[in-house]
């Protein structure tokens, strides 16, 4: 067993928090308070060459293969620079869950018309899933496509769909023969501007609040064949397909975040003092600020494991599910423990410490609950 | 292969359900025998006992919607 890094990876990784840190975090307070998108940024990344790391040089990408490991470590050294939780976020989501299944599924066609624009931050895609009556049980969507004359026609609505309002395409999922269940679901490329697709405006929300999230409705909209993405039933197939990669990658930044945050308890408690000596010195502080360490290396154990499986071309779903849970629960507890370690300033927002944990309360949310987890990981030991 | 698929089905996901009966051409999602995360389940199964992957593309319903399905699969897959 083997735990080190190559040397050009390592490199690399450094490169990738440099520019997070110098380029893309300068306007997470403002952009968190007032809800704003930046999009700027978004093309700041894909110039830089972030959204072609899920892609090969073939469609964008810099590299003539996706190296998975490659670019795991610079989401985590995205997330240790961007102090925008959310960007961060939304760009693996459109890396993994859009840009992923159109590579993997996708038409020769699909693939030359979206992904050199997604590469180059001229597209944004967002992976439209869940609906208001199918959150944690996404089989039962009632989202319909039904065949018609040279394609199918969408009735139905989303919900709760990160990048919505500014989606310039959406991959959807719907059911093109109910009677099937899982196999009756099939995923379509929509594009906006499409009669009979609508988005809805930004909806308020607690954390990751740069990232802007919706509804989509679709009103007996017509999409010809060629939007249907690897045929039809294969949509069960390529939710699973991307969620692996999602999670991994999603919870590589998450990790990052989680080690900027102990990097900056560990500043601030050397350097704050009461009762005459650094606040670190307390062993109630420096428990606490070891208990966010521990969180933070074994949710990195978990979540290199996984990726590793994951580059071999192994099944990881157990140990996808072992990852989300604890990476997603261990951000909230040592968010928490930052706002404890550095006191009331924390709470009335300087240092961007509170908006950690209002934005790692979603991770427990998104992409599968806490509880959703428990219960694959359960399933998966016979019970 | 039909007869350590059904058994895992029986014995693994049923808790050894000596009533449950499932014949080869079953729909396994759809009659409810199976749940999604029940069907990776026996998908990583078939992959670890067989040695092989389940091509993504290759998870649909011609190769994974009942137990004659999967079996034929997997045989052609492995041959």
């Amino acid at each position: 067993m083997d735990f080190s890094w190559p040397q050009e990876y390592l490199d690399y990784k450094a490169r990738v928090a440099a520019f997070a840190t110098a380029e893309l975090s300068g306007e997470s307070r403002e952009n968190d308070a007032t809800q704003t998108f930046p999009r700027h940024l978004w093309e700041a990344c894909a110039a830089f060459g972030i959204q072609g790391l899920s892609l090969p040089k073939a469609y964008g990408g810099k590299l003539e293969e996706v190296d998975f490991m490659r670019a795991l470590l610079a989401m985590e050294a995205l997330g240790y620079g961007c102090t925008d939780n959310g960007l961060a976020f939304a760009l693996n989501a459109q890396m993994w869950t859009v840009q992923t299944p159109i590579l993997h599924f996708g038409s020769e066609a699909q693939k030359q018309k979206y992904l050199p624009g997604m590469a180059a931050g001229k597209i944004i895609g967002a992976h439209a899933l869940t609906e208001p009556e199918a959150g944690s049980d996404i089989m039962s969507m009632q989202l319909a496509a039904v065949k018609a004359e040279g394609g199918y026609r969408l009735t139905g609505t989303k919900h709760l769909i990160t990048l919505a309002p500014l989606a310039d395409v959406v991959l959807v999922f719907a059911k093109t023969n109910p009677k099937l269940g899982g196999w009756g679901i099939s995923a379509f490329l929509v594009d906006r501007g499409t009669p009979g697709f609508t988005t809805s405006d930004k909806m308020d929300k607690m954390g990751m609040r740069s990232i802007h999230i919706g509804s989509l409705h679709f009103d007996d909209c017509f999409v010809p064949a060629d939007a249907l993405v690897g045929g039809e039933g294969l949509g069960f197939s390529i939710m699973n397909h991307s969620l692996e990669y999602d999670r991994c990658a999603i919870l590589a930044s998450q990790l990052g975040a989680m080690e900027r945050q102990l990097d900056g308890a560990i500043k601030f408690a050397r350097e704050r003092k009461q009762f005459g000596k650094s606040i670190g010195s307390f062993q109630a502080v420096s428990h606490r600020i070891a208990d966010m360490k521990l969180r933070l290396e074994t949710s990195r154990l978990l979540l290199y494991k996984t990726a590793w499986l994951k580059q071999r071309g192994d099944a990881a779903r157990l140990e996808a599910a072992l990852l989300k849970l604890q990476l997603s629960e261990a951000f909230v507890a040592s968010s928490l423990d930052a706002v404890r370690t550095y006191g009331g300033g924390a709470y009335l927002g300087n240092g961007g410490v509170e908006r950690d944990l209002r934005d790692a309360v979603g991770g427990v949310l998104y992409a599968g609950t806490s509880d959703i987890q428990k219960n694959i990981i359960a399933k998966f030991l016979g019970l | 292969m039909k007869e350590l698929i059904t058994n895992y089905i029986i014995n693994e996901i049923h808790g050894g359900d000596p009533d449950l009966e499932i014949a080869p051409e079953d729909d396994l999602l759809g009659s409810g025998l199976l749940g999604s995360m029940e069907m990776m389940r026996l998908v990583e199964h078939l992959e670890q006992t067989y040695n092989f992957r389940v091509a993504p593309q290759d998870m649909a319903i011609e190769n994974f919607m009942t137990i004659e399905a999967m079996t034929n699969y997997v045989t052609r897959v492995t041959a």
